[in-house]
């Protein structure tokens, strides 16, 4: 090895690679707890601010005749989402199950998107995605003992034979961990890619990152957000014991 | 959650954070509830009402389809039915007319019939007055000329015993 080459190496290696944001997290004390808001909540403040100021505008005043591309834009996301969920719930669960995935929708590819302008995606903190396979696994919950009753919920676990318990089991926890990290692990591969590329090329960084980004912030956020809410449907619908 | 790939430092991308999951699971419900109060309901409103209004339209044009059908029905019906009675009434007329046509030949004919009867009677009648007068008239004459030719009386029985057999072979002739 050359000299001018250690010399780069340990150039490098002084050099910290981080992947956060320009946001800074938050500690604040309530209820005598130390609270700590990390900056992908921060970023999904953000991101709540931006879609709350949308949908408003969005919904207000509509007309019973549509007078311009306002109230059109809102139908067809409204009627994009229950009709999604229509076809993949079925019936019954539209009115209940369109807002919810509509919204998750929303959030989740906003929350993608905020990664093309430099801030840090709150999809790729797994703590985040988490928080949402939760909320499916308590629909999941809630739907199986709602249509089959405590005791249906309970037998489906030795359904279709008594051997299958510990799979059941397994399947009722995995199903939303998987959900949970495939979103989260999507997205924070290509941010740490991103990431590494731009780190790698230094101050040649034009171009390949932004095709990087384009692809990871946008068309990876799109399909990840929609496999999330397909699977957030589906495993809900599944879980549905009168059909 | 400083994540940082210097050397020796842990990597801390893979942590759950409770903090964080109570705060996203708050937020997420947020936009749950704003997505469905400012953007869905509204919407789903215009939507129903709208599919409510249309069907309601619908509704309507077909009700005013259908009460036209009866109409035009009920139209063509009363048409057929006053064709109907036109083509009664000039049918029974036309029957009340020959009718009545027969019934004035009929008379016609009974009375022409009656008239013919009664002129024949009359013509009988004046037939036999006649005969009767000339019969009396020519019993007068052929007495007075028998009682010229003769000059002589002619007992009265002898002489009408004489004419009426005079008379019937006038009347054989």
């Amino acid at each position: 090895m050359t000299e001018s080459m250690i010399l780069m190496a340990e150039e490098a290696a002084e050099r910290t690679f981080t992947i956060d944001g320009p946001l800074k997290s938050i500690t604040f004390e309530f209820l005598g707890k130390e609270w700590v808001v990390a900056e992908s909540v921060v970023t999904q403040w953000l991101v709540m601010v931006i879609l709350a100021v949308v949908f408003f505008i969005l919904g207000r005043n509509l007309k019973l005749k549509p007078e311009g591309r306002r109230q059109v834009i809102a139908e067809w996301i409204v009627g994009f989402f229950t009709g999604y969920v229509e076809t993949s719930m079925g019936q019954k669960y539209k009115r209940g199950y369109g807002p919810y995935i509509g919204a998750l929708f929303c959030f989740i590819i906003l929350s993608c998107l905020m990664g093309l302008f430099g801030l840090r995606n709150p999809t790729s903190d797994v703590s985040v995605t988490a928080s949402w396979g939760i909320i499916t696994f308590v629909l999941v919950l809630y739907t199986k003992i709602k249509t089959g009753g405590f005791k249906g919920y309970m037998k489906s676990f030795i359904e279709p034979m008594p051997f299958m318990l510990p799979f059941n089991i397994i399947g009722d926890f995995a199903n939303p961990i998987a959900q949970a990290l495939r979103l989260f692990g999507n997205n924070v591969s290509g941010m740490v890619i991103g990431g590494l590329v731009y780190f790698a090329l230094g101050s040649f960084a034009i171009l390949v990152p932004a095709v990087l980004s384009l692809y990871f912030d946008l068309f990876s956020a799109v399909i990840q957000s929609y496999i999330f809410v397909t699977l957030t449907m589906s495993y809900v619908a599944m879980a549905d014991m009168e059909e | 959650m400083g994540i940082t790939l210097s050397a020796g430092e842990t990597l801390q991308l893979v942590n759950i954070n409770t903090d964080t999951i109570i705060f996203t699971l708050i937020n997420t419900l947020i936009i749950f509830l704003i997505y469905r109060f400012f953007l869905h309901k509204p919407v789903m409103k215009i939507l129903d009402e709208r599919k409510e209004k249309i069907a309601g339209e619908m509704k309507a044009a077909e009700d005013a389809q259908a009460e036209a059908e009866a109409m035009k029905q009920e139209y063509s019906d009363k048409l057929k039915e006053s064709r109907e009675e036109a083509a009664q009434i000039v049918s029974a007329a036309v029957k009340r007319a020959g009718e009545r046509e027969n019934q004035i030949l009929a008379e016609a004919q009974q009375e022409a019939a009656e008239l013919k009867k009664k002129a024949e009677e009359s013509i009988e009648l004046e037939k036999k007055k006649a005969i009767n007068e000339i019969k009396d008239q020519i019993s007068d004459i052929v007495i007075m000329a028998s009682e010229k030719v003769c000059e002589k009386e002619i007992s009265k029985s002898d002489n009408e015993a004489l004419i009426n057999k005079f008379i019937a072979e006038v009347g054989n002739e």
